[in-house]
Protein backbone atom coordinates (compact mmCIF):
# COMPACT_ATOMS: atom_id res chain seq x y z
CA UNK A 1 0.00 0.00 0.00
CA UNK A 2 2.81 2.37 0.99
CA UNK A 3 4.54 1.71 -2.32
CA UNK A 4 1.32 2.52 -4.20
CA UNK A 5 0.98 5.85 -2.39
CA UNK A 6 4.61 6.67 -3.11
CA UNK A 7 4.20 5.89 -6.81
CA UNK A 8 1.04 7.98 -7.09
CA UNK A 9 2.87 10.89 -5.38
CA UNK A 10 5.78 10.60 -7.79
CA UNK A 11 3.38 10.64 -10.75
CA UNK A 12 1.52 13.71 -9.49
CA UNK A 13 4.68 15.73 -8.75
CA UNK A 14 5.47 16.84 -12.33
CA UNK A 15 1.82 17.74 -12.82
CA UNK A 16 1.92 20.04 -9.80
CA UNK A 17 5.15 21.63 -10.90
CA UNK A 18 3.73 22.65 -14.30
CA UNK A 19 3.28 26.36 -14.89
CA UNK A 20 -0.18 27.89 -14.63
CA UNK A 21 -2.30 27.12 -17.67
CA UNK A 22 -4.01 29.64 -19.88
CA UNK A 23 -7.78 30.05 -19.60
CA UNK A 24 -8.19 28.91 -23.21
CA UNK A 25 -6.08 25.84 -22.48
CA UNK A 26 -8.29 24.88 -19.52
CA UNK A 27 -11.44 25.33 -21.61
CA UNK A 28 -9.96 23.00 -24.18
CA UNK A 29 -9.36 20.29 -21.58
CA UNK A 30 -12.83 20.39 -20.05
CA UNK A 31 -14.52 18.74 -23.00
CA UNK A 32 -13.63 15.20 -24.00
CA UNK A 33 -14.32 15.37 -27.71
CA UNK A 34 -13.73 11.71 -28.61
CA UNK A 35 -17.03 10.33 -27.29
CA UNK A 36 -19.19 12.73 -29.24
CA UNK A 37 -16.97 13.10 -32.31
CA UNK A 38 -19.66 12.50 -34.96
CA UNK A 39 -22.09 15.01 -33.47
CA UNK A 40 -19.34 17.54 -33.12
CA UNK A 41 -18.35 17.21 -36.77
CA UNK A 42 -21.98 17.67 -37.78
CA UNK A 43 -22.34 20.80 -35.65
CA UNK A 44 -19.01 22.23 -36.82
CA UNK A 45 -17.83 22.21 -33.22
CA UNK A 46 -14.73 20.20 -33.96
CA UNK A 47 -13.69 23.03 -36.31
CA UNK A 48 -14.21 25.46 -33.45
CA UNK A 49 -12.09 23.26 -31.19
CA UNK A 50 -9.28 23.30 -33.73
CA UNK A 51 -9.47 27.07 -33.91
CA UNK A 52 -9.34 27.27 -30.16
CA UNK A 53 -6.28 25.02 -30.11
CA UNK A 54 -4.53 27.27 -32.60
CA UNK A 55 -5.47 30.29 -30.50
CA UNK A 56 -3.95 28.65 -27.45
CA UNK A 57 -0.73 27.95 -29.30
CA UNK A 58 -0.46 31.55 -30.49
CA UNK A 59 -1.16 32.87 -27.00
CA UNK A 60 1.40 30.51 -25.50
CA UNK A 61 4.02 31.70 -27.97
CA UNK A 62 3.23 35.34 -27.17
CA UNK A 63 3.41 34.64 -23.45
CA UNK A 64 6.80 32.99 -23.82
CA UNK A 65 8.01 35.93 -25.91
CA UNK A 66 6.91 38.43 -23.25
CA UNK A 67 8.54 36.35 -20.53
CA UNK A 68 11.92 36.13 -22.27
CA UNK A 69 11.64 39.80 -23.24
CA UNK A 70 11.60 40.72 -19.58
CA UNK A 71 15.18 39.45 -19.33
CA UNK A 72 16.55 41.02 -22.50
CA UNK A 73 19.09 43.79 -22.87
CA UNK A 74 17.88 46.57 -25.17
CA UNK A 75 19.13 46.70 -28.75
CA UNK A 76 22.23 48.79 -29.52
CA UNK A 77 20.19 51.64 -30.94
CA UNK A 78 17.95 51.67 -27.84
CA UNK A 79 21.01 51.64 -25.57
CA UNK A 80 22.46 54.70 -27.36
CA UNK A 81 19.18 56.57 -26.93
CA UNK A 82 18.87 55.60 -23.27
CA UNK A 83 22.52 56.43 -22.45
CA UNK A 84 22.36 59.83 -24.16
CA UNK A 85 19.32 60.85 -22.10
CA UNK A 86 20.77 59.35 -18.92
CA UNK A 87 24.00 61.32 -19.48
CA UNK A 88 21.97 64.51 -19.86
CA UNK A 89 20.12 63.73 -16.61
CA UNK A 90 23.35 62.98 -14.75
CA UNK A 91 24.83 66.29 -15.98
CA UNK A 92 21.69 68.40 -15.61
CA UNK A 93 23.23 70.83 -13.12
CA UNK A 94 26.49 71.33 -15.02
CA UNK A 95 24.81 71.76 -18.38
CA UNK A 96 21.93 73.83 -16.95
CA UNK A 97 19.35 72.98 -19.58
CA UNK A 98 16.29 73.40 -17.34
CA UNK A 99 15.67 77.10 -17.88
CA UNK A 100 13.26 79.42 -19.64
CA UNK A 101 14.62 80.08 -23.08
CA UNK A 102 13.67 82.36 -25.92
CA UNK A 103 12.02 80.84 -28.96
CA UNK A 104 14.72 81.21 -31.59
CA UNK A 105 12.65 79.28 -34.13
CA UNK A 106 15.61 76.93 -34.55
CA UNK A 107 13.47 73.86 -35.17
CA UNK A 108 11.81 75.37 -38.27
CA UNK A 109 15.06 76.84 -39.55
CA UNK A 110 17.02 73.61 -39.06
CA UNK A 111 14.24 71.50 -40.59
CA UNK A 112 14.15 73.75 -43.66
CA UNK A 113 17.93 73.61 -44.05
CA UNK A 114 17.99 69.81 -43.80
CA UNK A 115 15.18 69.47 -46.33
CA UNK A 116 16.84 71.94 -48.72
CA UNK A 117 19.94 69.79 -48.59
CA UNK A 118 17.98 66.60 -49.26
CA UNK A 119 17.73 65.07 -45.79
CA UNK A 120 14.25 63.63 -45.42
CA UNK A 121 12.51 61.75 -42.59
CA UNK A 122 15.20 62.66 -40.10
CA UNK A 123 14.10 63.00 -36.50
CA UNK A 124 15.96 65.43 -34.26
CA UNK A 125 15.89 66.79 -30.73
CA UNK A 126 17.57 70.09 -29.95
CA UNK A 127 18.55 70.98 -26.40
CA UNK A 128 19.58 74.52 -25.54
CA UNK A 129 21.92 74.73 -22.55
CA UNK A 130 22.45 77.80 -20.42
CA UNK A 131 26.12 77.09 -19.90
CA UNK A 132 29.40 77.99 -21.55
CA UNK A 133 30.83 74.64 -20.34
CA UNK A 134 29.63 72.95 -23.49
CA UNK A 135 29.34 74.87 -26.76
CA UNK A 136 27.92 72.16 -28.98
CA UNK A 137 27.52 68.41 -29.29
CA UNK A 138 25.67 65.83 -31.32
CA UNK A 139 24.69 62.67 -29.49
CA UNK A 140 23.10 59.47 -30.78
CA UNK A 141 19.47 58.83 -29.96
CA UNK A 142 17.33 55.77 -30.55
CA UNK A 143 15.71 56.82 -33.80
CA UNK A 144 16.78 60.44 -33.72
CA UNK A 145 19.81 62.66 -33.20
CA UNK A 146 20.22 64.83 -30.12
CA UNK A 147 21.81 68.21 -30.80
CA UNK A 148 23.07 70.42 -28.01
CA UNK A 149 23.98 74.09 -28.36
CA UNK A 150 24.91 76.73 -25.79
CA UNK A 151 22.71 79.82 -25.43
CA UNK A 152 25.54 81.98 -23.96
CA UNK A 153 27.57 81.10 -27.06
CA UNK A 154 24.64 81.98 -29.37
CA UNK A 155 24.18 85.32 -27.57
CA UNK A 156 27.85 86.30 -27.40
CA UNK A 157 28.41 85.38 -31.03
CA UNK A 158 25.10 87.02 -31.97
CA UNK A 159 24.26 84.08 -34.22
CA UNK A 160 21.38 84.21 -36.66
CA UNK A 161 18.88 81.35 -37.10
CA UNK A 162 20.67 80.26 -40.24
CA UNK A 163 24.08 80.30 -38.55
CA UNK A 164 22.77 78.19 -35.64
CA UNK A 165 21.24 75.76 -38.14
CA UNK A 166 24.54 75.50 -40.03
CA UNK A 167 26.35 74.67 -36.78
CA UNK A 168 23.73 72.03 -36.00
CA UNK A 169 24.03 70.61 -39.51
CA UNK A 170 27.81 70.33 -39.11
CA UNK A 171 27.22 68.46 -35.83
CA UNK A 172 24.72 66.21 -37.57
CA UNK A 173 27.30 65.31 -40.23
CA UNK A 174 29.98 64.66 -37.60
CA UNK A 175 27.65 62.24 -35.82
CA UNK A 176 26.62 60.69 -39.12
CA UNK A 177 30.29 59.97 -39.92
CA UNK A 178 30.30 57.80 -36.79
CA UNK A 179 33.18 59.51 -34.94
CA UNK A 180 31.28 59.85 -31.67
CA UNK A 181 30.08 56.25 -31.49
CA UNK A 182 33.49 54.94 -32.53
CA UNK A 183 35.20 56.89 -29.78
CA UNK A 184 32.66 56.10 -27.04
CA UNK A 185 31.54 52.52 -27.77
CA UNK A 186 32.95 49.60 -25.83
CA UNK A 187 33.36 45.93 -26.71
CA UNK A 188 30.94 45.03 -23.96
CA UNK A 189 28.21 47.16 -25.53
CA UNK A 190 28.26 45.29 -28.84
CA UNK A 191 28.52 41.95 -27.03
CA UNK A 192 25.68 42.56 -24.60
CA UNK A 193 23.17 44.55 -26.71
CA UNK A 194 20.05 42.56 -27.53
CA UNK A 195 21.17 39.50 -25.57
CA UNK A 196 19.34 37.65 -22.80
CA UNK A 197 20.32 37.55 -19.13
CA UNK A 198 17.69 35.13 -17.79
CA UNK A 199 18.91 33.46 -14.64
CA UNK A 200 21.44 36.18 -13.83
CA UNK A 201 21.36 39.77 -12.66
CA UNK A 202 21.46 42.38 -15.44
CA UNK A 203 24.92 43.84 -15.84
CA UNK A 204 24.63 47.63 -16.17
CA UNK A 205 28.34 48.36 -15.72
CA UNK A 206 28.67 48.84 -19.49
CA UNK A 207 26.25 51.81 -19.33
CA UNK A 208 28.34 53.37 -16.55
CA UNK A 209 31.40 52.88 -18.73
CA UNK A 210 29.61 54.53 -21.63
CA UNK A 211 28.64 57.50 -19.44
CA UNK A 212 32.29 58.04 -18.53
CA UNK A 213 33.28 57.84 -22.19
CA UNK A 214 30.56 60.36 -23.09
CA UNK A 215 31.98 62.88 -20.59
CA UNK A 216 35.52 62.31 -21.73
CA UNK A 217 34.64 62.65 -25.44
CA UNK A 218 32.49 65.77 -24.95
CA UNK A 219 34.65 67.62 -22.42
CA UNK A 220 38.22 66.46 -23.05
CA UNK A 221 38.96 64.39 -26.15
CA UNK A 222 36.93 66.13 -28.82
CA UNK A 223 37.78 65.53 -32.48
CA UNK A 224 41.04 65.26 -34.43
CA UNK A 225 42.22 67.54 -37.24
CA UNK A 226 41.63 64.70 -39.69
CA UNK A 227 38.05 64.22 -38.51
CA UNK A 228 37.39 67.96 -38.67
CA UNK A 229 38.86 68.05 -42.18
CA UNK A 230 36.50 65.27 -43.29
CA UNK A 231 33.50 67.07 -41.79
CA UNK A 232 34.47 70.39 -43.39
CA UNK A 233 34.90 68.77 -46.78
CA UNK A 234 31.49 67.12 -46.42
CA UNK A 235 29.95 70.48 -45.52
CA UNK A 236 31.66 71.95 -48.58
CA UNK A 237 30.21 69.24 -50.82
CA UNK A 238 26.66 69.63 -49.48
CA UNK A 239 26.62 73.43 -49.50
CA UNK A 240 28.40 74.02 -52.81
CA UNK A 241 25.22 73.67 -54.82
CA UNK A 242 23.72 76.55 -52.83
CA UNK A 243 26.18 79.50 -52.89
CA UNK A 244 24.09 81.49 -50.40
CA UNK A 245 24.41 78.73 -47.80
CA UNK A 246 28.07 78.09 -48.63
CA UNK A 247 28.90 81.79 -48.14
CA UNK A 248 26.94 81.88 -44.87
CA UNK A 249 28.94 78.87 -43.61
CA UNK A 250 32.25 80.37 -44.72
CA UNK A 251 31.41 83.69 -43.01
CA UNK A 252 30.31 81.81 -39.86
CA UNK A 253 33.68 80.03 -39.60
CA UNK A 254 35.51 83.34 -39.94
CA UNK A 255 33.26 84.90 -37.31
CA UNK A 256 33.92 81.98 -34.94
CA UNK A 257 37.65 82.17 -35.53
CA UNK A 258 37.77 85.87 -34.62
CA UNK A 259 35.49 85.40 -31.61
CA UNK A 260 37.34 82.41 -30.17
CA UNK A 261 40.72 84.10 -30.46
CA UNK A 262 39.58 86.97 -28.28
CA UNK A 263 37.29 85.18 -25.82
CA UNK A 264 38.90 83.26 -22.95
CA UNK A 265 35.58 81.84 -21.75
CA UNK A 266 35.48 79.48 -24.74
CA UNK A 267 39.22 78.77 -24.96
CA UNK A 268 38.69 74.99 -24.84
CA UNK A 269 36.56 75.00 -27.96
CA UNK A 270 39.58 74.96 -30.31
CA UNK A 271 41.00 71.91 -28.53
CA UNK A 272 37.74 70.01 -28.98
CA UNK A 273 36.91 71.15 -32.51
CA UNK A 274 40.18 72.08 -34.24
CA UNK A 275 39.74 74.64 -35.58
CA UNK A 276 37.67 77.33 -37.29
CA UNK A 277 40.90 78.91 -38.55
CA UNK A 278 41.91 75.67 -40.26
CA UNK A 279 38.39 75.11 -41.55
CA UNK A 280 38.50 78.50 -43.27
CA UNK A 281 41.82 77.52 -44.87
CA UNK A 282 40.48 74.14 -46.00
CA UNK A 283 37.51 75.82 -47.63
CA UNK A 284 39.42 78.70 -49.20
CA UNK A 285 40.20 78.28 -52.89
CA UNK A 286 43.85 77.49 -53.58
CA UNK A 287 45.98 80.52 -54.29
CA UNK A 288 47.11 80.72 -57.87
CA UNK A 289 50.85 80.39 -58.37
CA UNK A 290 52.11 82.40 -61.32
CA UNK B 1 -40.35 79.92 0.13
CA UNK B 2 -37.03 78.51 1.33
CA UNK B 3 -36.53 76.67 -1.94
CA UNK B 4 -36.28 80.01 -3.73
CA UNK B 5 -32.96 80.55 -1.95
CA UNK B 6 -31.72 77.20 -3.17
CA UNK B 7 -32.68 77.83 -6.81
CA UNK B 8 -29.70 80.03 -7.87
CA UNK B 9 -27.20 77.55 -6.46
CA UNK B 10 -28.88 74.72 -8.37
CA UNK B 11 -28.69 76.77 -11.54
CA UNK B 12 -25.00 77.43 -10.95
CA UNK B 13 -24.29 73.76 -10.41
CA UNK B 14 -25.98 72.98 -13.72
CA UNK B 15 -23.84 75.46 -15.66
CA UNK B 16 -20.77 74.14 -13.87
CA UNK B 17 -21.34 70.64 -15.10
CA UNK B 18 -22.14 71.54 -18.68
CA UNK B 19 -19.16 73.78 -19.46
CA UNK B 20 -16.72 70.93 -18.98
CA UNK B 21 -16.29 67.86 -21.14
CA UNK B 22 -13.98 64.88 -21.08
CA UNK B 23 -12.49 64.62 -24.56
CA UNK B 24 -11.10 61.16 -23.91
CA UNK B 25 -8.45 59.08 -22.24
CA UNK B 26 -5.00 59.23 -23.80
CA UNK B 27 -1.64 57.71 -22.87
CA UNK B 28 1.59 59.45 -21.99
CA UNK B 29 4.28 58.62 -24.52
CA UNK B 30 7.78 59.77 -23.37
CA UNK B 31 9.70 57.83 -20.74
CA UNK B 32 8.92 60.37 -18.01
CA UNK B 33 7.12 63.69 -17.87
CA UNK B 34 5.24 66.20 -15.78
CA UNK B 35 1.73 67.48 -15.37
CA UNK B 36 2.41 71.22 -15.36
CA UNK B 37 0.80 73.94 -13.30
CA UNK B 38 0.50 76.14 -16.38
CA UNK B 39 0.89 75.65 -20.12
CA UNK B 40 4.60 76.43 -20.16
CA UNK B 41 7.57 74.07 -20.56
CA UNK B 42 9.27 75.56 -17.52
CA UNK B 43 6.21 75.79 -15.26
CA UNK B 44 6.17 73.93 -11.95
CA UNK B 45 5.38 70.24 -11.88
CA UNK B 46 2.22 69.04 -10.14
CA UNK B 47 3.19 65.41 -10.47
CA UNK B 48 5.63 63.23 -12.40
CA UNK B 49 4.19 60.52 -14.63
CA UNK B 50 5.78 57.80 -16.69
CA UNK B 51 5.25 56.30 -20.10
CA UNK B 52 1.87 54.63 -20.69
CA UNK B 53 0.17 56.49 -17.83
CA UNK B 54 -3.50 57.15 -18.72
CA UNK B 55 -4.37 60.85 -18.95
CA UNK B 56 -7.89 62.28 -19.10
CA UNK B 57 -8.05 65.24 -21.49
CA UNK B 58 -10.61 67.84 -20.49
CA UNK B 59 -12.20 70.66 -22.42
CA UNK B 60 -13.36 73.48 -20.22
CA UNK B 61 -14.73 76.92 -21.04
CA UNK B 62 -12.96 78.22 -17.96
CA UNK B 63 -9.51 77.14 -19.10
CA UNK B 64 -8.08 78.41 -22.34
CA UNK B 65 -5.02 76.63 -23.69
CA UNK B 66 -2.88 77.09 -26.77
CA UNK B 67 -3.17 74.44 -29.47
CA UNK B 68 0.09 72.81 -28.37
CA UNK B 69 -1.13 72.02 -24.87
CA UNK B 70 -3.88 69.87 -23.39
CA UNK B 71 -5.72 70.50 -20.14
CA UNK B 72 -5.65 67.18 -18.32
CA UNK B 73 -6.59 65.32 -15.19
CA UNK B 74 -4.20 62.76 -13.70
CA UNK B 75 -5.43 61.24 -10.44
CA UNK B 76 -6.32 64.29 -8.29
CA UNK B 77 -4.20 66.70 -10.28
CA UNK B 78 -5.45 68.99 -13.00
CA UNK B 79 -2.82 70.61 -15.15
CA UNK B 80 -1.23 70.80 -18.56
CA UNK B 81 0.68 68.42 -20.82
CA UNK B 82 2.06 69.04 -24.31
CA UNK B 83 -0.23 67.38 -26.86
CA UNK B 84 2.67 65.80 -28.74
CA UNK B 85 3.29 63.64 -25.65
CA UNK B 86 -0.16 62.04 -25.76
CA UNK B 87 -1.21 59.06 -27.85
CA UNK B 88 -4.53 57.34 -28.40
CA UNK B 89 -3.09 53.81 -28.19
CA UNK B 90 -1.12 52.54 -25.23
CA UNK B 91 2.53 53.03 -26.27
CA UNK B 92 5.33 50.48 -26.05
CA UNK B 93 7.57 51.91 -23.34
CA UNK B 94 11.26 51.29 -22.75
CA UNK B 95 10.68 50.52 -19.07
CA UNK B 96 7.85 48.14 -19.99
CA UNK B 97 9.82 46.39 -22.68
CA UNK B 98 12.95 45.92 -20.55
CA UNK B 99 11.69 46.01 -16.94
CA UNK B 100 14.55 44.06 -15.33
CA UNK B 101 17.25 46.07 -17.11
CA UNK B 102 15.52 49.36 -16.32
CA UNK B 103 14.93 48.48 -12.63
CA UNK B 104 18.64 47.73 -12.22
CA UNK B 105 19.40 51.47 -12.51
CA UNK B 106 17.30 52.16 -9.45
CA UNK B 107 16.65 55.77 -10.51
CA UNK B 108 16.07 58.15 -7.61
CA UNK B 109 13.33 60.78 -7.42
CA UNK B 110 15.49 63.64 -8.62
CA UNK B 111 16.55 61.62 -11.67
CA UNK B 112 12.92 60.85 -12.49
CA UNK B 113 12.11 64.55 -12.07
CA UNK B 114 14.93 65.65 -14.37
CA UNK B 115 14.06 63.00 -16.95
CA UNK B 116 10.58 64.49 -17.14
CA UNK B 117 11.99 68.01 -17.39
CA UNK B 118 14.38 66.91 -20.15
CA UNK B 119 11.50 65.77 -22.32
CA UNK B 120 9.84 69.14 -21.80
CA UNK B 121 13.00 71.02 -22.76
CA UNK B 122 13.74 69.14 -25.95
CA UNK B 123 12.81 71.00 -29.12
CA UNK B 124 11.65 68.11 -31.28
CA UNK B 125 11.27 67.98 -35.01
CA UNK B 126 11.35 65.81 -38.09
CA UNK B 127 12.04 66.57 -41.70
CA UNK B 128 9.27 65.74 -44.09
CA UNK B 129 8.88 62.63 -46.21
CA UNK B 130 10.38 63.04 -49.67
Amino acid sequence: MKILILISCLISLPILSQTEKLQEEKELEVVNFNSIKKILIQDGLSEAAKKKEKQVQILKKEQAKVETGRFMYPTESEIWGFTTEYWLIKNAQILDWDFEKPDYGIDKSFRTLMQDLGFYQKKFKILLVNSPNIVRAALPGNEEIVLIISVPFIRMMDLSKLEISLMLFEDFLRLDLGYFKKSVATEKLTKIAGSNFQGTKPDISFVEELLKNYSSQINEKGYSFQQMFEVTKKMDAYLKSNPELWNAYFRLLGKMDRFLKTNIQFKDYIKLYPSPEMQVKWLSPDEKVL
Amino acid sequence: MWWLLLFPSLLFAESNSTDERVVGTFYFNPMFGHVHQSALRTSASLTTIQCSHPVKVIESSKVSVSKEWAYVQVADHRGFIRKEFLTVKRPECFQGKYPRFFDAFNLDLSELYYWGRLNDQFIQGETRVK
